[in-house]
């Protein structure tokens, strides 16, 4: 761990991700703690106050605390688009390795899902299931489970496919290692760099699916916050209270961003084809 | 030879995939609950009309056999008739009146997403590690870290009501008026453009240090040949091949993932079609949109694949 | 690849356009077709199924409806039919006798007869052409016409909300013309044909509507030549287009907004208390809402006025019943002892009940919006009072419905607006055989006042039976009454002549306005 930290550190990029990521983390699991207020008590006396010292994100048109919700709401966002990104990784990556460890037919069969899957719009994808099954969180994780199980398939076959000729892969199969063996222990671990990578980007586009949901009212139920839920509601009254759903796009953009550069600079120091060759 | 089999059998495997595409569409759209009929008729519905209306549009028969006569429509060029998002109107027509809107306000996007990233992009690759490459790749993060509906109100505030540069809602047609879908169309661009352009500078990035790592690219710098000779006749070249490959593979989010900014700017695109279609169960209207998805994407995916093997240079010597 | 070259030819030909075009003061594309132009959006909404009266069951295809056609009456600024198609009505016991305007021409150029409202009224009763607004006319048992300027229509027995329901309004009695209908078939509901000031110009379904002035009007040619109606599904969207300059009228507007706008001195804002009523629609088949002490107790568990100012950012009154303040006549006041916050009344009659103790329920709502927030409050409140833990299922309104009509659902945000009569408050929503009874409620002495009231001709006497049924009812709690919120239109300066009326009138208007 201090020895990833510590090269991650040496990359600008990456140390920029890993400083946001923190702070959003840290913000997200105690902040809410030390708030005053609950995320969910109504308070009639003060709908839609401007920010102040006392509410530094004002309050929503029930008079609920829009900082407390938005702490919560960015846990809730997260913990959906974690789950999510998650149960796509462990569906597509086995589905993945075993299409390019078995070939045809079952590569063929899983590359053409894939396909036809990839030819539509991951929104228009997330919001289809959402129509069959209904609305609420465990439908929105199966909605960002589904546009990214056939992304890490594919990803996973590929970078399978690179490695399953390398030596050491020759070497465990001659040895006679059983094939959950050679997959799960040699060639994973070598292929986990890209997937951490995409991993990373795909947990931030997933808060963003989740946030698209919510806003068009299909998402969370209430009265639990998330950031999608947060600011439709904060555009219903935008003119109004504009900083409902300015600031809590701006929290939601400040730690997405956290996300992707930390894959982006994940990927500079992982990827050998990047490593810089002295020309000299 | 090669070239015509090549095609010749994806374009057999593009047809079976529509085919496939169109019955899971179908049965998804099927399992779904809710009635067309309800959506149509309104809350106020007596049974008889819904048996009526039913019975009108095929509802009644097994599904095996509305698809059967769907898809020999289909093959017909008949797209049928829409249920419930605009009452027995040809569906071809509703396409026909929604797809340059959609195209147009692509192309456009993507266009401002090509000249952002192909700055960024070579920016951050030629400043590898410096202040530069930091502020053009964390500008790219950024562009895929804010919610496009949230993009798309700050746009409107600032530029439309604010500055009042822009409409701040509306979009005329480009056969009305293509200076009109220019000006009208520039703000949803812009928003759809904001997450492209990051992916394609990121990716464009990358590739162009992949690239510059290649080995005869260090042979031919080590020979002595200008830098810039150097980037554009090898780096560059070798780099575009991902670049058109990830524009390619964005074809599917100008069609249909920029939903919520078609409805915040009111745009009426094909993307939207099929979403109003899936919430009011307008069954065929959704099959049509899925069919005309699935042939754009993967007749672009097709054409950016042989664009990418003609520019491979080792298939150019 | 050729395609690329043609591609770009066209669009160098366009840029020198671009050129000519802005030597001239830009014009806003389509939109901005000179003065004569009202642009006037439709939001909250992009579908229009037909424009057939006999067929039309949404709001969106009324507003265009009310432009194209007329009814033999129309409702005043109070609310009153009085005569329109119409010069004069006679009722005698169960006859009404209305003596036609003579010289109404329909948009194809044809008279206007007697023939043709006997002809509208038959295909409204007809079984196979099916109309969903059949029942307002069901009543009838005759209609004659003595001549061509003469309709007589016989009722079984008195109907008193028959006028209301001939009027220019939601009940699809609209007056068509014999000729056109059987020669445009099953198409008329896209190529209508009426009276009214505009005719049907151009539709584009899911995007616009425009309609051209028709100027063989009987009431004079329109002054505005054209309207052009753009469907904007957001309400949002609609205030953006209204203060951007892209639309000149709006259709509604959010509650949210109208305290803002109305400190903008470029836009006015019209509004009023609305024809309308929300409740918490209860199952009364099903756990807890089937007690009577259960639901009393969520009625007074909730404060109205919160919900008013939360929810309606204060653009609504509290509803202590059913029928809106509109209806004058029948309404009973905002003062039922049962519908007031009263959290200790709440905790005794919740002790009463038959669910004491943290009942569960799920209220259903839909979509985003106020709709939602409705539920949301509503379920907070009950929950602190009570210690119920009900919850808020928020999903789209296609499956609310459904689950509405096949009575699986236990608590639902409801409500409907737009009816027009007390009848259709109380009889439809109440009433045992009431259609829009939908929560199995029956009792009846309330089903006896109703029917009573619907053969009162007299206004007084009909109203305190209304007032009655009410009482009667809210002992019950069949439903929680939450509020009646107000109807607005926004529009620009230079909007003259658009009167509003408290149902959402809108095409009726077009005839009357002008732009300056």
């Amino acid at each position: 761990m201090a020895v990833l930290l510590r090269t991650l550190w040496s990359n600008r990029t990456a140390r920029a991700g890993v400083i946001i990521v923190g702070l959003f983390l840290l913000a997200i699991s105690v902040g809410g703690a030390l708030m005053p207020y609950s995320a969910t008590d109504m308070d009639f006396l003060n709908l839609l106050t401007p920010p102040a010292w006392t509410h530094p994100f004002g309050t929503d048109s029930f008079g609920r605390d829009v900082l407390t919700r938005v702490l919560l709401g960015g846990r809730v966002s997260l913990a959906i688009s974690v789950t999510g990104v998650s149960l796509a990784a462990i569906i597509g990556i086995p589905a993945g390795l075993a299409a390019a460890w078995y070939g045809n037919p079952i590569d063929q069969l899983l590359m053409r899902c894939a396909d036809l899957l990839f030819a539509f719009p991951s929104f228009v994808l997330a919001l289809f299931l959402m129509v069959v099954l209904g609305f609420g969180v465990t439908n929105v994780i199966l909605a960002i489970a589904l546009v990214y199980v056939p992304i890490f398939a594919r990803l996973a076959r590929n970078l399978a496919l690179t490695v399953r000729e390398e030596a050491y892969v020759q070497a465990a199969r001659l040895m006679g290692q059983s094939t959950a063996r050679i997959l799960g222990r040699e060639i994973l671990p070598n292929i986990m760099a890209p997937i951490m990578v995409q991993a990373s980007i795909s947990i931030a586009f997933g808060v963003i699916i989740e946030a698209g949901l919510s806003f068009l009212g299909l998402g969370v139920q209430p009265p639990t916050p998330s950031l999608g839920v947060i600011m439709a509601d904060g555009r219903e009254y935008f003119n109004q209270g504009p900083w409902v759903l300015t600031l809590a796009g701006l929290f939601i953009s400040f730690g997405l961003l956290g996300l992707n550069l930390l894959g982006d600079g994940l990927r500079d120091l992982t990827d050998p084809k990047l490593r810089e060759k002295t020309t000299s | 030879m090669v070239w015509v089999r090549y095609v010749g059998g994806r374009l057999l495997a593009l047809v079976l995939t529509v085919l496939v595409g169109s019955v899971v569409v179908f049965l998804v759209m099927k399992a779904a609950p809710g009635d067309p009929a309800v959506a149509a008729l309104g809350e106020s519905a007596r049974p008889e009309l819904v048996a009526a209306f039913r019975a009108k549009h095929n509802l009644d028969v097994p599904w095996a056999l509305q698809y059967g006569r769907w898809l020999s429509g289909i093959a017909r060029g008949d797209f049928g008739l829409s249920l419930t998002v605009a009452s027995d109107r040809p569906i071809a027509g509703l396409i026909a009146a929604r797809l340059p809107n959609t195209i147009f306000i692509g192309v456009m996007a993507l266009l401002i997403a090509v000249i952002l990233s192909l700055i960024a992009g070579t920016i951050a690759a030629l400043r590898r590690g410096k202040l530069a490459d930091t502020i053009a790749t964390s500008l790219a993060a950024f562009g895929i870290s804010m919610p496009d509906f949230w993009l798309s109100y700050v746009l409107i505030l600032v530029f439309a009501l604010g500055l009042g540069l822009f409409p701040a809602y509306g979009f005329i047609a480009p056969a009305q008026s293509f200076t009109g879908a220019l000006y009208s169309g520039f703000l949803p661009a812009l928003a759809v453009s904001a997450p492209l352009a990051a992916v394609f500078a990121r990716t464009l990035r990358t590739s162009l240090l992949e690239a510059g790592n290649k080995d005869y690219v260090v042979a031919a710098r080590s020979f002595g040949f200008h830098p810039a000779y150097v980037f554009v006749h090898w780096i560059f070249r070798n780099a575009l091949i991902p670049y058109i490959t990830i524009i390619g593979l964005q074809i599917r989010y100008i069609l249909g993932g920029v939903v919520v900014i078609e409805r915040i700017f009111g745009i009426s695109g094909v993307g939207s079609l099929m979403v109003d279609g899936a919430f009011a169960r307008d069954y065929p209207v959704v099959q049509a949109c899925a069919v005309v998805f699935l042939v754009i994407v993967l007749s672009v995916n097709l054409v950016v694949d042989v664009v990418c093997s003609l520019l491979d240079p080792k298939r150019a010597r | 690849m050729s395609n690329g070259g043609l591609r770009r030819r066209d669009f160098l030909g366009s840029s020198a356009a671009t050129i000519a075009a802005t030597q001239l003061p830009f014009s806003y594309g389509a939109w901005a077709q000179g003065a004569s132009t009202l642009r006037a959006g439709i939001t909250g909404y992009n579908v229009i199924n037909t424009l057939d009266p006999g067929k039309a069951t949404l709001i969106p295809e009324f507003y265009v409806i009310w432009a194209l056609y007329n009814g033999l009456m129309r409702l005043d600024a109070n609310s009153n039919p009085t005569p329109d198609l119409a010069e004069s009505v006679k009722a005698d016991g169960n006859t009404l006798e209305f003596k036609l305007r003579t010289g109404v021409k329909f948009h194809d150029g044809s008279e206007m007869t007697s023939d043709d409202v006997k002809f509208t009224l038959e295909r409204l009763l007809d079984d196979k052409f099916a109309s969903p607004n059949k029942s307002k006319v069901s009543g009838l048992s005759a209609i004659e016409v003595p001549d061509a300027s003469t309709v007589r229509l016989v009722t079984k027995e008195a109907f008193a909300p028959l006028l209301t329901f001939l009027a220019n309004a939601r009940t699809g009695t609209q007056v068509l013309s014999r000729k056109a209908v059987s020669a445009a078939g099953d198409d008329f509901g896209k190529k209508p044909v009426g009276t009214g000031a505009y005719s049907l110009k151009d539709w584009v379904p899911g995007e616009r509507v425009s309609l051209a002035a028709f100027s063989g009007y009987f009431g004079g040619a329109p002054k505005i030549a054209t309207i052009d109606m753009p469907l904007i599904a957001e309400e949002s969207s609609g205030v953006t287009a209204l203060l951007g300059g892209q639309i000149d009228l709006t259709s509604t507007a959010p509650f949210a907004d109208i305290p803002n706008l109305e400190k903008n001195a470029s836009i006015t804002v019209l509004k009023q208390a609305g024809l309308n009523c929300r409740f918490v629609s209860l199952n009364h088949r099903k756990a807890p809402f089937d007690d009577p002490a259960f639901r009393r107790a969520c009625s007074m568990a909730f404060d109205r006025n919160a919900l008013v100012r939360a929810v309606l950012f204060g653009e609504g009154v509290t509803a202590h019943g059913l029928i809106p303040p509109s209806i004058g006549y029948a309404y009973g006041g905002n003062n039922r002892p049962l519908c007031t916050y009263d959290p200790a009344k709440a905790k005794a009659e919740l002790a009463k009940s038959k669910y004491p103790n943290g009942a569960e329920a799920e209220i259903l709502t839909w979509g985003q919006s106020w709709w939602k927030r409705m539920a949301e409050v509503f379920v907070a409140q009950c929950n602190q009072t009570l210690g119920t833990k009900f919850t808020v299922q928020v999903t789209e309104a296609n499956t609310v419905f459904q689950r509405h009509k096949s009575g699986d659902y236990q608590g639902s945000i409801w409500g409907w607006l737009g009816l027009l009569d007390a009848d259709e408050y109380l009889y439809d929503i109440i009433h045992s055989k009431g259609w829009r009874n939908f929560y199995g409620y029956s009792n009846p002495k309330v089903d006896d006042l109703l029917e009573r009231a619907r053969r009162e001709l007299d206004q007084g006497k009909r109203g305190a039976l209304y007032k009655e049924a009410e009482n009667t009812m809210i002992e019950d709690m069949p439903v929680v009454p939450l509020f009646v919120s107000n109807v607005h239109n926004l529009m620009t300066k230079k909007v003259q002549g658009f009167k509003q009326l408290p149902y959402s009138n809108w095409g009726d208007q077009f005839a009357n306005m002008s732009l300056s």
